[in-house]
């Protein structure tokens, strides 16, 4: 039992996996603003529609704010609340703006003493007839953000867009990476049969490339579901999207290779070969020109790079532990497929024995 | 280092000569690069006359479609026209380095020539839409090396089995496409069809890879020869 502590070890962290990334909260945040574009002059009534909010449990401390930049921002005159998702928040636009465009984002802030502060991006967007800095200067009526409530909950992190679908990171993510961690094991192996000759490594880097495959199956699906909830499509064409079936082509051409040899030293040294040599043709392919061309993916083409402020720490605490989990899991799999590896080839040997015997009796009768 | 200098002054020895042994074989039997060479042609007169106004967008593709399969049906042979009796005898009188080394430069000069000719005929037919022709020339290099090291490699692993066309097949298109890409938007930015002010990093990426696989293709060879 001591010996196979790292199997239990790997379940647990799947379980704690799959408890802490479906059920801790998101963070409340604000999914949509109507009307979304805003003409100067006027008193307009933005609808707010928040989401995991507690606008009318913290009815008494909401204050809402359209932010142009660091130093300038427009207070909400008055607050309707509708419900705890709903809310509509009036504004005094300036005839001008203090600004040299036609147009400017704004970004909407809600804050209040339970949920603390959330924010759109670029939620609002603000067109003046006529431009005049210093006009605008003058009638803006400037309202410092100040004192917001700072909430420290065991939540995940809300994007836009993103929203719920932040919890296919615990999934989508890790099984990448210990895919590529199991295709080095294969390759480790790969390399210590070509030294040493024994066929045992060559059957556990069979084991762990069929693992290695189907963690990059799962990967794809899981990417695919995400794509469609964040993208819009299964499948973009995207570069990493293309880099990866290209993969997984490589690898199943590694499992027809071995196919096509009648000699099993043969199947096993020329095998071990080629992964060697597809594993290298496959950094290129998965970390040099992903990051060359324009992605969707985070990372590449603008888009942020994984990390930074995509993670927050509570997602780092299901994160890591998650890769090691699924690597665990995959090495259980690719052992438990090696045993029945050999069991297999063991009973060929005895069935092609006796079939032997049998056909040698027969003879001598 | 005399020892070192001396065992590469005799690489070296054995590389030409097995070069010219290849050369020797391809004149004496004609069939196979006229074979090629008729593939070519007859592919660029397909497409012509399908498109007959060929945009330089499809120009680009076309080229280079119609060089990975020549190059594909070109290094098919390297290993199969020999018989494996004659190949052991090789392998008794010369390191198996020099072999693959000899191997691979003769297919970079094999398809360089091709993709010159390619270059030549489907301007003939379809005009000539490059821009910058020294790095157009510099793309037709390194995808003739690129496309070299990783063809011979694997025709290599796929004449030991039987149905090695098709594993030929099966086996490099995979492994090639990081190459093919790099080559299509090298040689897209030498048509003017994009404007790329980093270019140059493609260039590295490329020669990057070929050494990687070119490295592999050393260490890997000498355990794929013996049987």
């Amino acid at each position: 039992m001591v010996k196979h502590w790292w199997k239990a070890l790997g379940v647990l962290i799947i379980i704690y996996t799959f408890i802490a990334g479906m059920l801790v909260p998101l963070r409340p945040g604000i999914v949509d603003v109507v009307p979304s574009s805003i003409r100067t002059g006027e008193e307009v009534k933005v609808e707010v529609k928040g989401y995991n909010s507690n606008f009318e449990k913290a009815q008494d401390s909401l204050r809402a704010w359209l932010k142009m930049d660091n130093d300038r921002a427009l207070a909400a005159s008055r607050i309707e609340v509708k419900n705890d998702q709903e809310l509509t928040a009036t504004f005094n636009v300036p005839e001008y703006l203090p600004i040299n465009s036609k147009v400017k984002d704004f970004s909407v802030i809600i804050d209040n003493e339970i949920d603390g502060a959330s924010v759109l991006p670029s939620g609002v967007f603000i067109t003046q007839d006529s431009i005049d800095p210093e006009m605008g200067q003058a009638v803006w009526r400037n309202s410092k953000i100040d004192k917001l409530h700072d909430k420290e909950q065991v939540t995940f992190p809300f994007r836009n867009i993103l929203s719920e679908t932040i919890r296919n990171t615990y999934f989508h993510v890790p099984l990448w990476f210990a895919m590529v961690f199991i295709f080095l094991g294969g390759v480790i192996y790969s390399a210590l049969y070509l030294r040493t000759n024994d066929p045992k490594f060559d059957d556990r880097a069979q084991a762990l490339t069929s693992v290695g495959i189907l963690y990059g199956i799962l990967g794809l699906i899981t990417g695919a579901i995400w794509a469609k909830n964040t993208w819009g499509a299964y499948w973009s064409w995207d570069v990493k999207q293309n880099m990866t079936a290209v993969a997984l082509l490589i690898y199943a051409a590694y499992f027809i290779l071995r196919a096509s040899f009648e000699d099993p030293e043969r199947t096993s040294r020329i095998s071990a070969v080629y992964n060697l040599f597809a594993f290298a043709a496959l950094i290129p392919l998965i970390y040099v020109i992903p990051r060359m061309t324009d992605s969707l993916h985070p990372g590449a083409g603008g888009n942020p790079a994984f990390g930074g402020e995509d993670l927050d720490n509570t997602m780092r605490m299901v994160f890591y532990p998650a890769i090691i989990g699924w690597t665990l899991i995959g090495l259980w799999i690719a052992s438990l497929q090696y045993r029945t590896n050999r069991l297999r080839a063991k009973l060929l040997d005895i069935d092609s024995e006796t079939s032997l015997q049998g056909a040698m009796l027969d003879r001598l009768k | 280092m005399k020892g070192f200098i001396f065992a590469t002054m005799n690489l070296i020895q054995e590389i030409r000569t097995l070069i010219g042994k290849d050369l020797l074989l391809e004149l004496r039997s004609r069939y196979a690069i006229s074979g090629i060479l008729l593939y070519v042609f007859s592919t660029i007169f397909i497409v012509y006359t399908a498109f007959i106004n060929v945009q330089p967008e499809t120009w680009n593709a076309l080229f280079w479609i119609i060089i990975l399969f020549a190059s594909v049906n070109a290094i098919l042979k390297s290993f199969i026209q020999e018989n494996s009796n004659r190949q052991l005898y090789y392998y008794s009188l010369v390191s198996p380095l020099a072999v693959i080394l000899s191997k691979i430069i003769y297919n970079v000069l094999l398809l360089l020539v091709l993709n010159l000719l390619t270059w030549l005929a489907f301007s003939f037919v379809a005009g000539n839409p490059v821009r910058d022709t020294g790095q157009f020339f510099l793309a037709l290099f390194l995808g003739s090396v690129g496309f070299s090291i990783t063809f011979t490699f694997v025709s290599a692993i796929s004449s030991k089995a039987d149905n090695s066309a098709t594993l030929m097949a099966i086996l490099s298109f995979p492994l090639v496409i990081p190459i093919l890409l790099t080559l299509i938007k090298m040689s897209a930015n030498a048509l003017r069809l994009i404007q790329d002010t980093g270019i140059q990093k493609d260039i590295v990426i490329l020669i990057a890879i070929d050494l990687i696989l070119l490295g592999m293709a050393f260490v890997l060879y000498p355990f794929l020869w013996r049987d």
